[in-house]
């Protein structure tokens, strides 16, 4: 596992558009510095995110996932698109570990529009494990298998 | 013969104030004239670097507001303009203005500067405060709305160079100073301020110290788009700092100087320019900021004060500086003061002035022109009940002219003023507009993908990290790009009319900017490739500053790579993008309102006056709230207790608002223009409600403390209850001791609660109204007398009220020894306990968020801050709006505040909310669900999981399948999420784009 | 060419051309030109910057320009560059203007060998410049870049104009104003296009800059600011507390 050695990670970021979205916003406003590993896709609703997203993501090399959405219970603007995430991404992580994918590389974390710092410490900290678990199970047995 | 209104509006000033105050005319029908003497708009806030408590970048979230007044189709922006005369009276006046001469021809300048380039004369750029030079032929600065050039013909020589260089022919030499009339039914003040000449305050040395500057430039020091590109320079050498003094109060509570009053807004922007200094200096940084009082009063401004403190670590000394001298040979400053009874002399690379804020210059010219009073102090003379009326009927004012204030009151004050204006001139709504209209939409299905992509700069903000040239070039190799480019801002107004040209140059048929977030700019794009012919919905943004250049500052070359990714990820998108229609819904023009305090019936008449219906919840049985506990006022302009009755009368007899008493909203549904909602009456009843807007006006409390004595002694009473003895005559103690911030600025409320020195004084001074000889010791951490009110604290100080400042490490100590009450603390300038026996003892008890505000806000889905009062959608330039639209606030349940404040914000929730009543009907946003019959199996998953019912079931050939309804369709993508036969498109976010995008950020496209 | 005698150029007006009839000395090179009037002040700065030590212009005697105002636009270009070569460090009386007539062939030998006999006697320009890799060069490279300008050229070419007839308000300047005007700006210019020059070789810092044009530091930056407002210099790097500025290339 050499290559784990100056690994970069790449990280797709699951944002809803009212909460989370703004929290990395207001990370950016308050230059609060974290390490550019991550892409962010904003969608309208944390409810929005298809399972099918994330393993897409996998399967095209992501490292890792981060789905992020208003906090629990009431702050979703849809009411509770957040609980529908909340369900969707529990249920696929139990079933990611199938795919020979560890569960860790997805995180489903509620960050407010407020919280810019706390969106930085999740991608500090998600970049830093991802870093540890070393690339994307799925690229290196693409790798052995051409 | 009867006085024809006019559905027209003339607002003087294009500060943020008067632009916010013209948007919300102009969206609610009415005619705008938008007058400003400057060439362009924009004012003070415009050379702001950035706005505290959030340290949003000023110029970033005021352009957007520049662009829409420039180009709303109701407002007509005139500049270069001063007013000369007002005749006439409320609903029709004609006024006189004098246009002087840019010798540009506005309608030809197209603002492309070569101009300015060629130009061979040198002028002082003021925008940058003096610190920069500019051409004799300039615009202020680069976003300026309109971007129209003009001649300084101070300096101009008139070689005739730029008529030569000028393409679009608009030099005209000739041009005269002009005479215009102009028929309006009302007239909003908004002249804004002056800036207080540091000169005068000839101790602290501005103007012989290269290295002492004042904070409006230092501003323009910290700015990106200023003289030394945002890097912090001392004038005399270039060198950076190592340690900077902020000296707070100069030009304010300045007795000698005759600027007794408190210029409100310099604590908070001398912290926050501390620490953006910090910020943008590479090397460490001391700042160390000299005050009197820490007046940090607003919403979450004490937050932002313990960061700057803690997280930041700006010094802070409580002193007033004596003087400032230079070292002839470093040209470093010593900043002379006294700290603990003890002079003091410390040496710093650089002193920031925090300079006051004065009446504009022709403040007096302006009043006797238009006919208005000032007050002692030449600002706008206004009274607490009526914060945006001038002495003549039909002329309002707001910001800073009715008195110094920071940018969220100045703009809750300039919608409240609005709404004034719009009552007096509301029968004449859309008489004088014109509807805009988009050129027809192109047909772009059947044509491939032409991808243009805007790269912005932003300055520095995003070009001084992110390599945007590269991330150009590299964009115009992405596939189905055809057209790729740079802008040094691309919100500017010359950058939408080169969008737009580009479009049609190129044949674009899909567009992308590159720049900072959507959620502020999208909507801006959106209207330009609108007006370019484009359906708004293949417009795409990625987000490159605040995502990307502003969190990635350290690492240039990461930073441009993620830009990269980001572009080709939004490329592989918007590839995909198709049109979608925005639906239009039907607005029923009633409001419900929810609090029957000071706001809430100030709101309900503000409406009614313009012919809305409104429903008002009160949940006492008395209308009034906190009103009913105020006796009499600190500016003592008028009767509290004559006011509440006369706004109860004049409510109760309204015809168009209907008052529910003992009675609670329990349930709202529905979206902007069409709520319905339960009230739940006195008896029980449930009455439904169809309303097209709410408005929270629900109060707050005062917190019963549980310190000092309060509840086990009667001799220990809040102010509310002191006031109460005070007027019913039971008050009676030889000595007073007031204990100031119970209950707020600990750790469990760390903010301040805004109104209890204003209340402490009131009461000192009624006190040594009705019994002189009393002894009155005011306990405080700061005396946050701000604006006006210094003038009532320095009036308790002479009438013998002992003000002694505590700090947290030395609370004062209460207690009951032999049925004597007992008041220790510490006296610092004696430096000594003090122990006195007081008859009385008062707390200025904290005012607390309305215990009902969880569940309300869970109700309405709105955010409440971590203090529990309610979250408006931003704190500086939308203050009295939710992000959920269609629902507003005002008052206390926003934060604490003075009846003036209150009023000012009630009046703007009603201008705000008239933009919306006052249209027939609201277009939507196009971002819904679509459902194709063909592959829906009836299964009704979504119907199940749509939180607002907009999906409902029909019967399509003999098949049951889901159908929308667009108007209740939020957009979330729930649905289709769920659906199993992937029936459910959600728009503009549909799966495959989505995919495309994950991929392309992911994956490097071959072309 | 003896090894003393300082290296003349004589640029002649076509119409009062005369070398084949004149005595000229062997140290001084004579070219003709169309109109003196027409003569880019940048070429003068180059023969000095070149090795020649003095320049001497012939032109038609007043009024009787070919081209109308082709010598008063000659006085004009002279006195700038004037200054801009006291700027230089190079003495102005090394720029002589001659007004002839082509029938006093005779008095144009004299004039050229006085003229001649009086360079002699100053220092040479190469030697009176010790370190002349850096300084001189620097300054006529700055001052060259200063005539170049195309402000100043606006103005060169509107100074008969603007003073002797009006301005486009319809206001006659002041023969005197303008003088100080241009002055003003050639001296401003000059410093400016001296720190570009200098900050072109390596990135300097306001007080290196400062000893190196001696002048104060705070007047430094205020030029530095005006050069970074037309994109021709940028931070290149910050030292501790101290930014170094770098000259950027001007398109």
């Amino acid at each position: 596992m050499s290559e784990k050695n100056g690994f970069e990670p790449k990280i797709i970021g699951f944002l809803c558009n009212w909460c989370s979205y703004a929290g990395a916003d207001l990370a950016g406003v308050s230059r609060i510095q974290y390490p550019p590993n991550i892409r962010i896709i904003r969608v309208m609703c944390s409810g929005r995110i298809d399972p099918a997203f994330v393993l897409e993501a996998f399967k095209d090399g992501a490292d890792g996932v981060l789905v992020a959405g208003c906090h629990l219970p009431s702050d979703c603007h849809y009411i509770s698109g957040n609980f529908k995430a909340l369900r969707r991404i529990t249920l696929l992580k139990k079933a990611l570990a199938e795919f020979g994918i560890e569960p860790e590389r997805l995180r489903l974390e509620w960050i407010s529009a407020s919280e810019g710092d706390k969106f930085a410490a999740v991608v500090r900290d998600m970049t830093e494990q991802i870093k540890k678990l070393g690339p994307n199970p799925l690229k290196e047995m693409e790798v052995k298998s051409q | 013969m009867a006085n024809q209104k006019i559905g027209a509006v003339l607002v003087i000033g294009g500060g943020v104030a008067g632009i916010q105050a013209s948007l919300d005319l102009a969206d609610s029908g009415f005619k705008v004239y938008l007058d400003d003497q400057a060439p362009s708009i924009g004012g003070v806030m415009a050379q702001l670097d950035k706005t505290f408590p959030t340290n949003d970048c000023s110029m970033c979230i005021l352009s957007p507001k520049l662009v829409t007044a420039g180009r709303h189709p109701n407002i007509t922006v005139l500049t270069n303009v001063e007013v000369t005369r007002l005749n006439g009276e409320a609903g029709s006046f004609e006024v006189k203005l004098r246009k002087l001469s840019r010798y540009i021809i506005e309608e030809k300048c197209n603002g492309c500067g070569i101009c300015a380039q060629k130009c061979p004369i040198e002028a002082v750029d003021t925008f940058n405060e003096g610190l920069s030079n500019r051409s004799a032929i300039y615009v202020e600065y680069p976003q300026a709305v309109p971007l129209k050039y003009k001649i300084d013909r101070e300096k101009c020589i008139g070689c005739g160079t730029c008529f030569e260089v000028c393409k679009a022919k608009a030099v005209a030499y000739d041009q005269k100073d002009s005479e215009a009339t102009l028929k309006v039914g009302a007239i909003i003040l908004a002249p804004g301020f002056e800036v207080f000449d540091a000169k005068l305050k000839s101790e602290y040395g501005y103007g012989r110290y290269p290295n002492v500057v004042t904070s409006i430039e230092f501003e323009r020091i910290l700015s990106a788009s200023g003289p030394y590109g945002g890097l912090v320079l001392r004038p005399s050498d270039g060198e950076i700092p190592k340690k900077i003094a902020f000296i707070q109060c100069v030009g304010s509570r300045d007795y000698q100087l005759g600027n007794n009053y408190c210029s409100a807004a310099c604590c908070m922007y001398g912290m926050k320019e501390a620490v953006i200094a910090k910020e943008h200096t590479p090397s460490p940084l001391d700042a160390k900021i000299f005050f009197m009082d820490m007046r940090s009063y607003g919403k979450e401004f004490d937050a932002y004060y313990k960061r700057a403190q803690g997280e930041w670590g700006i010094q802070f000394v409580r002193s007033r500086v004596a003087g400032v001298t230079e070292d002839p040979k470093t040209q470093n400053l010593f900043v002379h003061y006294v700290e603990d009874e003890t002079p003091k002399t410390e040496e710093f690379d650089m002193v920031v002035l925090s300079v006051g804020m004065q009446p504009p210059k022709n403040a007096e010219k302006l009043a006797e022109s238009l006919g208005i009073k000032l007050n002692g102090y030449k600002f706008c003379e206004t009274q607490a009940f009526s914060p945006m009326e001038t002495s003549k009927p039909g002329v309002f004012v707001c910001g800073a002219f009715s008195g110094p204030k920071d940018i969220p009151e100045s703009v809750a004050q300039a919608s409240g003023a609005a709404a004034k204006a719009m009552g007096v001139i509301a029968s004449k709504r859309g008489a004088e507009v014109a509807v805009k209209e988009y050129p027809p939409e192109r047909d772009v299905s059947l044509e491939e993908p032409r991808i243009g992509v805007f790269v912005c700069h932003c300055g520095i903000n995003i070009g001084g990290v992110v390599n945007v040239p590269e991330v150009v070039e590299y964009a115009r190799k992405l596939p189905n790009v055809v057209f790729a480019e740079a802008n040094v801002y691309t919100c500017s107004e010359d950058t939408q009319k080169l969008i737009k040209e580009k479009i049609v140059e190129n044949k674009l048929n899909r567009v992308i900017v590159a720049s900072c977030t959507p959620r502020t700019h999208e909507p801006l794009f959106k209207e330009t490739v609108q007006e370019a012919g484009l359906n708004p919905y293949l417009f795409e943004m990625t987000n490159i500053r605040d995502q990307c250049s502003w969190v990635h500052m350290h690492d240039a070359k990461e930073a441009t790579e993620k830009a990269k990714d980001l572009v080709r990820s939004i490329v592989a998108k918007a590839k995909l993008l198709a049109p979608l229609k925005k639906p239009l819904i039907n607005v029923t023009p009633v409001a419900l309102m929810i609090g029957g305090g000071v706001s809430g019936m100030t709101a309900s008449l503000a409406l009614a006056d313009q012919g809305f219906e409104v429903h008002l919840v009160e949940k006492e049985p008395e209308l009034g709230g906190q009103l009913r506990r105020i006796h009499y006022l600190l500016e003592k302009d008028s009767d509290p207790k004559e006011k509440l009755d006369a706004l109860v009368e004049a409510v109760t007899k309204n015809d168009k608002i209907r008052v529910y008493k003992n009675a609670e909203v329990v349930d709202v549904y529905g979206f902007v223009g069409n709520f319905k909602s339960k009230i739940r009456q006195k008896d029980g009843e449930e009455k439904e409600v169809e309303h097209g807007v709410v408005i929270v006006a629900t109060g707050a409390a005062e917190y019963k403390p549980n310190e000092y004595l309060y509840g086990k002694d009667p001799r220990v009473v809040t102010q509310h209850e002191l006031e109460e003895k005070l007027a019913s005559g039971a008050f009676q103690a030889k000595t007073v001791v007031m204990i100031q911030c119970v209950g707020a600025r600990n750790d469990e409320r760390p903010n301040c609660a805004r109104i209890c020195c204003g209340q402490a004084i009131k009461n000192a001074l009624k006190i040594k109204e009705t019994s002189p000889e009393t002894e009155i010791y005011v306990l405080y951490k700061d005396m946050r007398a701000y604006g006006f009110k210094e003038d009532y604290y320095r009036e308790a100080a002479v009438k013998g009220v002992i003000f002694v400042n505590y700090g947290d490490e030395r609370k004062p100590q209460v207690k009951a020894e032999n049925g004597k009450l007992l008041a220790s603390f510490w006296e610092p300038v004696l430096n000594e306990q003090l122990e006195v026996e007081p008859d009385l003892i008062v707390l200025s008890a904290a005012t607390v968020p309305n215990p009902d505000n969880k569940k309300l806000a869970d109700m309405l889905k709105v955010p409440l801050t971590k203090d529990g009062f309610f979250l408006e959608a931003h704190m500086k330039l939308r203050p009295v709006d939710f992000a959920t639209e269609g629902i507003f606030l005002c008052g206390m349940a926003h934060s604490p505040k003075y009846i003036d404040e209150s009023i000012a914000q009630a009046c703007a929730t009603a201008a705000r909310a008239t933009t919306i009543l006052s249209k027939k009907t609201l277009e939507m946003e196009g971002i819904v669900a679509n459902v194709s019959e063909d592959l829906c199996s009836g299964c009704r998953i979504c119907e199940y999981l749509c939180p607002y019912g907009a999906v409902e079931m029909k019967d399509k050939e003999g098949k049951t399948v889901a159908h929308v309804l667009e108007a209740l369709c939020k957009g979330c993508g729930a649905c289709g999420t769920a659906c199993p036969t992937k029936a459910i498109v959600m728009g503009h976010f549909t799966t495959d784009e989505i995919l495309a995008q994950v991929k392309a950020a992911l994956v490097e496209v071959k072309t | 060419m003896e090894k003393n005698e300082p290296r003349i150029a004589c640029l002649m007006c076509d119409f009062v051309f005369c070398q084949k009839e004149a005595q000229v000395p062997r140290n001084v090179n004579v070219a003709r030109v169309s109109c003196i009037g027409r003569i880019d002040p940048v070429l003068i700065l180059e023969m000095f910057e070149k090795g020649t030590e003095a320049v001497m212009l012939v032109g038609c005697k007043p009024p009787d320009c070919h081209y109308v105002d082709g010598n008063a636009q000659a006085e004009i270009t002279i006195s700038i560059l004037k200054t801009l070569m006291s700027l230089v460090n190079v003495e102005p009386e090394r720029l002589k203007l001659l007004w002839h007539s082509p029938t006093a062939k005779k008095s144009f030998s004299r004039h050229l060998t006085e003229f001649s006999d009086k360079m002699r006697k100053l220092a040479s320009l190469s030697l009176k410049n010790i370190n002349p890799d850096t300084d001189f060069l620097v300054n006529i490279s700055a001052a060259k870049k200063v005539a170049a300008d195309f402000r100043l050229r606006v103005l060169l070419g509107r100074e008969k104009e603007l003073t002797e007839s009006v301005n486009v308000y319809g206001e006659k300047i002041p023969f005197e104003d303008f003088d100080k005007l241009l002055d003003e700006i050639v001296q401003t210019e000059f410093i400016r296009q001296k720190i570009h020059v200098l900050t072109s070789v390596k990135p300097l810092s306001v007080k290196a800059l400062a000893e190196k044009i001696e002048l104060k530091p705070a007047a430094v930056l205020s030029h530095i600011v005006n050069l970074r407002r037309k994109n021709m210099i940028a931070i290149d790097h910050v030292d501790g507390t101290t930014p170094f500025y770098k000259a950027l290339e001007v398109k």
